[in-house]
């Protein structure tokens, strides 16, 4: 084919508007590969009323699927369990669906919990008992106590591990002794889909409580509800927020990194999102997918729940749309929630890199578009934090102790966190297209504290003075910040991305710059166009340190965002800091 | 018939008396007006008998929701509680439910919500056949005449469905 010029601006355009770019600096293996062992499912089911959890109008079932390694002769195996969200109960044998429990006569359950057998399969082959939780007793009267059933999630989770410890000491019926020292209950990781998001992030608080019995090592909220703000700390936490999704469309789950972050001195522990374009909300779910489920109740979210969603440019069904098939979409809940597990819970630190951005997304993801954010433990070897832009003092003194300037940046302001911060970033927008600061049903919590900038001549900088005793980074991989394009800024040319340079200048005045899109695709312009699209994420861009070529990284004195390659533009900022992969 | 009416008369009696009971921490706060209380059993308020001030169908079912009418009812409560309402704590005896009927209404994430004009009635709960969604609320200031009732998934105001038939008291009803 002959590349034209207009071939070429075409295609350049094309790779601007699916934003997709993200060049990386390390390489890892694929953790979403079967492993090589044999795998087998069984389940256990003590009945549809056999838990009553507290202060709830409603008994739950205890019933599960669980997969582990055939040969149980390498155990104790570490132990992750799944929790699906809210959706019909029961079905009828004429298409009807119910929420209702327990199943009136001639219904059935609906069993939600089998939607992530595609996940366990594989950590099972690899090594991993992974245990998968029914809620429908749950998901019948959740939305008649005040938290939503978060508690109730949680109280359930428990139970299951206490049964899985009954398993794993005396054993029990049904499977005898088969299990007995089998499950290595200090290693232990969550994954919650939708209001089982906030069900295991309600649950790691909740084992806490009660002494931490079991070791929660990592927990994954899956396009979550947080209708409570409870929050994660000293436990490795990963978010997957999917651009389309039709369901939770304001991508609140977002909220539990923001929270996280800086909530307690002294967390070791790293916190990840994915933003995952052209993924919708049920997918992730086998028995919630219209192509691969016989019961009632699957659907496209996007395209039943967004109204004229149909025809967005990107979440839609046009020429256009970057809309994922359930295949690719539950490739990168494979990847990323394999990747996080196999890390944290099973110590298998060569899928870090997948997790930190600083590896692309594995093959088994089956899809490159999408980006990773990462926030690096509370470790001065890990984190150096330039500038949390928590509060008005950070748009003068950062966070390190240096001055923090700006050069013909118009408007320089936080907006989004406590007040008297503006409560939203975008005022006139919907809060579904600004997740980062929509409101949360039970509680009166702000979001997350941003720099609101923009420039309109190519003189705009953006400086951040680092102290000299603080200039030796060279023990850092990068320097990294959250950033989005802000839509609705009008010096941002629609479907275009933007750019600026990332300088570092050492004591000797020497300096050195990284053009933002020779590493991250994150300035992509949001796009769509249709109810909560296009919106704001902020996503993470890591400079690799080995980039600044002819500087001293013994010596830096100052972090510089010079916008001089658009010339004019918007964005928001938060997170500047020198970070480097958990070890 | 007769036997089925006694049936009926118990069940109300035990829900009453197990409201009452749950009653004495029966302390309720609003946030602004939308029935968002820890301490309510609204499980038993869907259950209490209530008195019809409200209602419409029509046969063609509107929206992508299928939304087909409403139904207000006004709950009188077992004894006289401290509610919050717009701000103030007062002393309430009523409670009112607004069911929209269509569906089957999707069983989502995010909690359907029922607004009354610009102001949020409370959190729906869906019925076992999905074919009704009803919020409680213990402020009757907005169960006014000529009201439009409307519902959204989350509490986005531009993601209603809005009813095409306004709130119409039958005669003595409202607040």
């Amino acid at each position: 084919m002959k590349l034209t010029t207009k071939t070429c601006t075409a295609a350049l355009l094309l790779l601007f508007i699916i934003g997709s770019v993200q060049i990386t600096f390390a390489q890892a293996p694929d953790p979403g590969t079967p492993g090589p062992l044999g795998f087998t499912r069984e389940e256990y089911d003590f009945g549809d009323t056999a838990f009553q959890p507290s202060n709830f109008p409603g008994p739950v079932e205890l019933r599960a699927s669980i997969h582990y390694p055939t040969s149980l002769a390498g155990g104790p195996f570490p132990v992750i369990v799944l929790l699906h969200g809210r959706h019909a109960t029961c079905f009828n044998g004429s298409g009807g669906q119910f929420l209702e429990w327990p199943c009136a006569p001639n219904h059935q359950p609906i069993p939600s919990y089998k939607g992530y057998d595609y996940v366990a399969e594989v950590l099972a082959s690899n090594g991993y008992v992974v245990v998968s939780v029914s809620a429908n007793g749950v998901n019948a009267v959740d939305n008649s106590v005040f938290d939503l059933g978060a508690l109730a999630r949680a109280e359930l989770m428990q139970k299951h591990l206490d049964i899985l410890k009954q398993f794993n000491t005396t054993g029990g019926a049904p499977f005898g002794t088969k299990f007995v020292g089998k499950f290595d209950l200090t290693r232990v990781g969550t994954m919650g889909h939708s209001r089982g998001g906030e069900g295991v992030v309600r649950h790691y608080v909740l084992n806490n409580s009660l002494g931490a019995p079991y070791g929660i090592k990592a927990v994954f909220p899956l396009a979550p509800v947080d209708f409570n703000r409870f929050v994660v700390n000293n436990a490795a936490l990963n978010v997957l927020l999917p651009y389309c999704d039709g369901d939770v469309s304001d991508l609140q789950g977002v909220h539990f990194y923001d929270d996280a972050r800086y909530n307690v001195p002294g967390d070791q522990a790293p916190k990840h999102y994915e933003l995952v374009m052209g993924a919708n909300h049920n997918f992730y779910n086998t028995i919630w997918s219209p192509s691969s489920s016989p019961f009632p109740g699957a659907t496209n979210d996007w395209l039943s729940f967004v109204q004229g969603g149909n025809n967005d440019s990107h979440c839609g069904k046009g020429k256009t749309s970057q809309r994922l098939t359930e295949a690719q979409q539950r490739g990168t809940g494979l990847a990323y929630m394999s990747a996080f597990f196999r890390a944290y819970v099973g110590g298998e630190t060569q899928f870090i890199p997948i997790l930190t951005g600083d590896a692309p997304p594995p093959p088994s993801a089956q899809t490159s578009n999408l980006f990773v954010s990462y926030h690096a433990p509370d470790n001065p070897e890990l984190r150096l934090d330039v500038n949390r832009l928590l509060n008005d003092t950070n748009l003068t003194t950062n966070t390190a102790g240096g001055a923090a300037t700006q050069t013909a940046l118009t408007p320089y302001q936080l907006c989004g966190g406590p007040a008297p911060q503006p409560q939203k970033c975008l005022p006139n927008q919907f809060n579904a297209q600004q997740p980062h600061t929509t409101p949360s049903a039970r509680s009166p919590l702000r979001g997350l504290s941003q720099l609101i900038t923009g420039w309109n001549d190519l003189t705009g900088n953006y400086k951040n003075d680092i102290p000299p005793t603080l200039g030796n980074v060279s023990g850092f991989q990068a320097l990294q910040f959250r950033v989005s394009v802000n839509f609705a800024d009008v010096r941002n040319i629609a479907n275009v991305a933007q750019d600026f340079r990332v300088v570092l200048t050492d004591a000797s005045g020497a300096s050195s710059s990284v053009r933002v899109s020779d590493v991250s695709g994150a300035l992509y312009f949001p796009p769509g166009e249709t109810g909560p699209v296009p919106k704001v994420v902020l996503n993470t861009v890591r400079v690799p340190l080995t980039a600044f070529g002819g500087v001293n990284l013994h010596n830096i004195r100052s972090v510089q965002f010079t916008f001089n390659e658009h010339a004019q533009g918007g964005v928001l900022v938060t997170d500047v800091a020198f970070a480097s992969a958990p070890r | 018939m007769k036997r089925s009416l006694i049936n009926r008369s118990l069940a109300i009696a035990i829900v009453v008396l197990s409201l009452l009971a749950a009653s004495s921490s029966f302390s309720l706060a609003q946030r602004n007006s939308n029935s968002a209380n820890k301490d309510v059993p609204l499980r038993e308020i869907m259950k209490l008998p209530g008195k019809l001030l409200a209602e419409t169908k029509t046969p063609a079912a509107g929206g992508n929701l299928k939304i087909t009418g409403y139904r207000v009812e006004e709950v009188t409560l077992p004894r006289s509680v401290t509610a919050e309402v717009r701000g103030q704590q007062v002393a309430v005896e009523r409670a009112w439910r607004l069911t929209v009927t269509g569906g089957p209404f999707p069983v989502r994430a995010m909690p359907a919500v029922i607004w009354l004009d610009d102001q949020i009635v409370g959190y729906g709960i869906e019925n076992e056949t999905l074919s009704q969604i009803t919020a409680v609320t213990f402020d009757g200031s907005l169960i006014s005449e000529g009201g439009v009732v409307s519902l959204s998934y989350g509490e986005n105001k531009d993601d209603r469905v809005t009813l095409s038939q306004k709130l119409q008291l039958k005669q003595g009803g409202g607040n």
